[in-house]
């Protein structure tokens, strides 16, 4: 037979699809109790607005769609860029607050991995205002989450675009080279890097900034130390003080623990103009979470406005989950399952939608026509010629009206 | 402590990065280069040591199979793990350069035809330099392809250039330094970070 699978993603099967029900509906219900709203963006997006943006989707990796008129467009690579157009669009006073999350699915195709093209993300978007407290608030909600999901061992690890950025100005580097710096950092390249400043004509104290980058990780307070010595310009210890104030913010709620300074973090620089995060769990080497200040987005949709946010990669983290050995949700059985008698049919159906109302899952079966299979459910109803009865826990309950019957359920349920 | 698993490419440079292990106090006492075990704890057992093919210890690191690898540069390169990579040790020192016939100069304008082992360090230096090529991915023996005429060139790792030189081929260019390196896995980094720095600081102070 012929494999009609376009994808390699996993939750093939219904419990995998189960699983993935409850991460998505934990992560939404956190998402909410922070005050954000969910939204929606259109599927296919124009192509030309993804490639007028510098720094954030590969174009390659998009997956391109020519319409009936000849539009080129793209399935959605990406959530935030959309959510910024419409809030752009939409706001016209200085003085708002928005904050806005979506669990959808994006559409990439990385070199390589061609059975891996779409994959869900559930992200937070928070606009209009670019304060250590808003900073903080959105990191808070990314630990809060991981720890809603039984993580236990993770970090966030924060880092900030204006940092690295202000050093190799200083430096004025070739595009080419500071692609290759960039790359030996994202790696923390110890080696490379020295060999690479070696052949640079930087200053001394500067050449030794750029090499301390990689290693300014961990402990924030340590990392604050270090990082002084590294400072070159005003502007540095502006970065340096608004790391500062985020950090003491995240103290008081409490989440230092799951909090790592990383300022060898430096991915799309092009794109974050602030602070810039990224979380890890045990045993998934690429990030769970990835989010960063971007200010300048909202410029490039005529309506500049602060901005932060962070998208989950779902996929990951169930995987990670899978790994942990933390499968959730084994119960499968239903609440009611009604037996009926031919005789008893209207009887026994009415009682089922009664029960519907009552928002219990219930399954009916006739005597006659259904070939039983085992199955389970928490509660059996039985309509037979001569009786009703109840079944719960192992006990026989007999019955004449529905109104007993369910009385007796909301005993039992009361019992348990 | 949480215990950190260790993946080491089989072969000539696993004894010489046992060795130093050894230096910096981390014992592993049943290891012979003999044996045929693929696990080994130290004396503490805080270390697990897995011995896995070259090519697979990038793997095992950016899958977070493993904490650590120690394992050529040729292999990370080539793998495109996305790993930090920590620690140059200095050994196992060689090059990838691209070769061909004696009398032959690097052509720059026709398509290409590059014989190797490793095609994405082959691509990768072609497309930097603006030059079409077409990859023949070969498992050995690479130097034979351009005396045969199935390649013009071929990319591959030298280390004296003797196996060049005896079948009548010379280096054209360099492309890249390769040595032993030290890589971690980034969530390894982030969850681990105390036993992870310890482990290379301890490393570190060996080599110097």
């Amino acid at each position: 037979m012929q494999r009609y699978d376009t994808d390699t993603n996993r939750n093939k099967n219904v419990e995998d699809f189960q699983m993935r029900d409850e991460l998505i509906a934990t992560l939404k219900n956190r998402f909410t109790t922070y005050g954000y709203r969910q939204v929606r963006t259109q599927t296919f997006e124009y192509y030309d607005m993804y490639s007028d943006i510098i720094g954030t989707v590969n174009k390659d990796e998009m997956i391109k769609v020519i319409d009936n008129t000849g539009e080129v467009l793209v399935l959605r690579p990406d959530v935030t860029i959309p959510i910024t157009r419409i809030t752009a669009a939409n706001q016209n006073s200085n003085d708002f607050n928005q904050r806005l999350f979506y669990v959808l699915d994006v559409f990439r195709q990385a070199a390589g991995l061609p059975n891996q093209k779409e994959s869900t993300q559930a992200g937070v978007e928070f606009f209009g205002e670019n304060t250590p407290e808003a900073d903080s608030e959105v990191i808070m909600l990314a630990v809060h989450t991981l720890k809603d999901l039984g993580f236990k061992n993770f970090k966030i690890e924060i880092g900030h675009a204006g940092f690295f950025k202000e050093l190799v100005q200083q430096a004025a580097l070739s595009e080419q080279e500071l692609d290759h710096l960039q790359t030996l950092i994202q790696s923390k390249n110890l080696a490379e890097i020295e060999l690479l400043l070696n052949d640079l004509p930087i200053k001394r104290e500067l050449k030794a900034a750029i090499q301390s980058i990689p290693m300014l990780y961990g402990e924030p307070a340590t990392v604050i130390q270090q990082a002084e010595k590294s400072i070159l310009s005003n502007q540095m210890q502006l970065v340096l003080q608004n790391l500062i104030d985020v950090y003491k913010v995240l103290e008081d709620y409490g989440v230092e623990d799951y909090i790592a300074f990383n300022l060898g973090l430096i991915n799309n620089m092009n794109y974050y103009s602030g602070v810039i995060f990224q979380g890890f769990v045990d045993k998934i080497g690429q990030p769970v979470v990835m989010g960063g200040r971007y200010d300048n987005l909202g410029k490039q949709f005529d309506n500049a406005m602060p901005a932060i946010g962070f998208a989950i990669e779902v996929d990951l983290l169930l995987l990670a989950i899978e790994q942990q050995g933390r499968a959730t949700s084994g119960d499968q059985a239903i609440d009611v399952i009604v037996y009926y008698t031919k005789e008893k049919q209207k009887e026994a159906l009415t009682a089922a939608s009664e029960l519907r109302n009552r928002n219990y899952q219930v399954l009916t079966f006739s005597r006659e026509t259904s070939s039983l299979k085992e199955l389970t459910s928490r509660h059996i109803v039985v309509y037979d010629t001569k009786e009703n009865t109840l079944i719960s826990n192992d006990k026989k309950q007999p019955f004449s009206k529905m109104n007993e019957m369910t009385s007796l359920l909301e005993d039992v349920k009361g019992d348990l | 402590m949480q215990s950190i698993t260790l993946a080491l490419a089989k072969g000539r440079p696993a004894k010489s990065t046992i060795d130093l292990l050894e230096k910096t106090g981390i014992h592993f006492k049943d290891f012979h280069e003999k044996s045929r075990k693929l696990v080994f704890y130290n004396d503490d057992r805080t270390i697990k040591l897995i011995f896995v093919k070259a090519i697979d210890v990038p793997t095992y690191v950016d899958k977070g199979a493993a904490d650590i690898g120690i394992v050529g540069k040729d292999n990370i390169l080539e793998s495109q793990a996305d790993v930090y990579e920590l620690l140059d040790l200095g050994i196992g020192k060689c090059k990838f350069a691209v070769a061909g016939k004696e009398e032959q100069a690097l052509e720059q304008s026709r398509h290409l035809t590059i014989a190797t082992k490793y095609p994405n360090i082959a691509k990768k230096h072609f497309d930097k330099k603006g030059q079409s090529i077409e990859v023949v991915k070969l498992n050995g023996s690479v130097e034979l392809a351009p005396l045969i005429g199935m390649a013009d060139y071929i990319v591959d790792i030298v280390e004296t250039g003797n196996t060049l030189k005896e079948n009548g081929l010379t280096v054209l260019e360099d492309i890249e330094q390769i040595s032993t390196r030290l890589i971690v896995n980034k969530a390894s980094f982030a969850t681990k970070s105390a036993e992870v720095q310890q482990l290379i600081s301890q490393l570190k102070s060996a080599l110097e």
